[in-house]
């Protein structure tokens, strides 16, 4: 693949790098940050994707490398979620999706990292369990004991802000 | 016939061979705990992707877009490598200034004559480059230096040039900033309004007579830190760095 083509490609792939990186940061600027690094480190490396593989994937990769050794440390947690979404119109459909939309958001960035990168990898961007191990460098069985792990811790933290909210 | 949850969740997430799907689908039948549960792990799936699928119709950051085109302009991590020369010297020593320092820098500005201390040689002699801005609060860049900011190209630097500018960048606040390089001292400054704040200044590294000439890979730690700190996205290249001193340093 040509210098010209990767560039296109990684340009294309944009908006799911940047919803995966919400998935598994906790702001949209903390995401924009790590999709910056992680772009930045796959075109100065783009000789070592292999030509063939999924370059998805291989950008994945390097964004979960790239959050936990470099960006987690420096994210803004404090400014997460902002109060002012509680609902002033409570009953209209809309609304009732968007408060949904919060505390899914919500849930998972109470999970552990490793929760919250599989869930972004299989629930969030919806890649197949094989390509999602290959990202995470481990093997089927364990991508899929960690997958219902998270799930279940996910599940659980759901549940519990239904008790608070009722 | 008893499935695990991981049997369920791959059935939900459609990743089940065919075999193993039909004997789910017939178990379903027979059995609505387990259909339930495939119906939970099944909402979950929508919900979890419905609720970051907003991103995908967001307008992407301009910043996004010029990291894809990358090649051609300056890498951070380039500037960063500068940081460790090779062959690496004994103990590397951070460079930055201590507040007391900074004070004593201060106070030189307040004088208002920042020329020996800095190497101002033909810069003109007592040539003032900065002050200290009781108002703001701020070291301004002056003179020369305020010149060099302003006009001075890092892309096409005049031969004779004293200072000599680095890397130019839009900030995280949104300003531009540029590292310049002195004689003896180097620092980042950045565009405040009509004038150049000058947030962090170091004595350049200890060299040869001939360091001066590789000014760029003298730069302090102190300097490159700041950069770090304030950078959003990369360095400009000679063209952004040409169309922005072409405005003035505004955006």
């Amino acid at each position: 693949m040509s210098a010209a083509t990767i560039h296109a490609d990684i340009a294309a792939l944009l908006p799911r790098l940047r919803r995966f990186a919400r998935s598994i940061t906790y702001n949209a600027e903390d995401g924009d940050d790590l999709v910056q690094v992680a772009v930045e480190r796959a075109l100065t490396r783009s000789e070592q994707w292999e030509a063939g593989t999924r370059l998805d994937s291989w950008i994945f990769r390097i964004m979960k490398n790239a959050w936990i050794d470099e960006v987690r440390s420096r994210i803004r947690r404090d400014q997460v979620f902002a109060p002012e979404e509680s609902g002033e119109h409570v009953g209209d459909n809309f609304a009732e999706a968007h408060q949904q939309r919060l505390a899914i958001q919500k849930a998972i960035s109470l999970l552990s990292d490793d929760h919250r990168i599989v869930i972004g990898l299989v629930l969030v961007d919806g890649l197949p369990y094989k390509e999602a191990a290959e990202v995470l460098e481990i093997p089927m069985g364990t991508l899929t004991s960690r997958l219902a792990r998270a799930r279940e811790a996910l599940q659980g933290l759901l549940s519990d802000q239904a008790r608070t909210v009722a | 016939m008893r499935f695990t949850e991981e049997i369920i969740m791959a059935y939900a997430d459609g990743e089940l061979d065919d075999s193993t799907r039909f004997e789910v689908e017939l178990a379903m039948r027979q059995d609505p705990a387990l259909a339930e549960k495939i119906r939970q792990h099944q909402l979950l799936r929508s919900n979890v992707f419905a609720a970051f699928a907003g991103t995908l119709s967001e307008e992407l950051p301009q910043r996004l877009h010029v990291a894809t085109r990358g090649g051609n302009v300056i890498h951070l991590d380039n500037v960063r490598q500068l940081r460790t020369p090779l062959p690496p010297l004994p103990a590397p020593r951070k460079q930055g200034w201590s507040w007391p320092e900074w004070g004593a820098l201060a106070a030189m500005l307040v004088v208002g004559v920042l020329a020996g201390g800095l190497g101002s040689q033909g810069l003109g002699s007592g040539a003032q480059l900065a002050v200290f801005d009781a108002d703001s609060g701020a070291v301004k860049a002056e003179g020369k230096l305020a010149q060099a900011l302003s006009a001075q190209l890092a892309s096409a630097a005049p031969a004779n040039a004293h200072v000599k500018l680095g890397v130019s960048f839009v900030a995280k606040d949104g300003n531009y900033c540029r590292s310049f390089m002195l004689p003896k001292m180097a620092g980042l400054a950045c565009r405040s309004g009509d004038a150049w704040h000058i947030p962090v200044m170091a004595s350049a590294a200890e060299g040869s007579p001939g360091a001066y000439r590789q000014a760029s890979s003298a730069m302090p730690a102190a300097v490159l830190d700041a950069i770090d700190e304030r950078i959003a996205g990369k360095a400009l290249d000679a063209n952004a760095e040409r169309a922005a001193a072409t405005q003035g340093w505004q955006r």
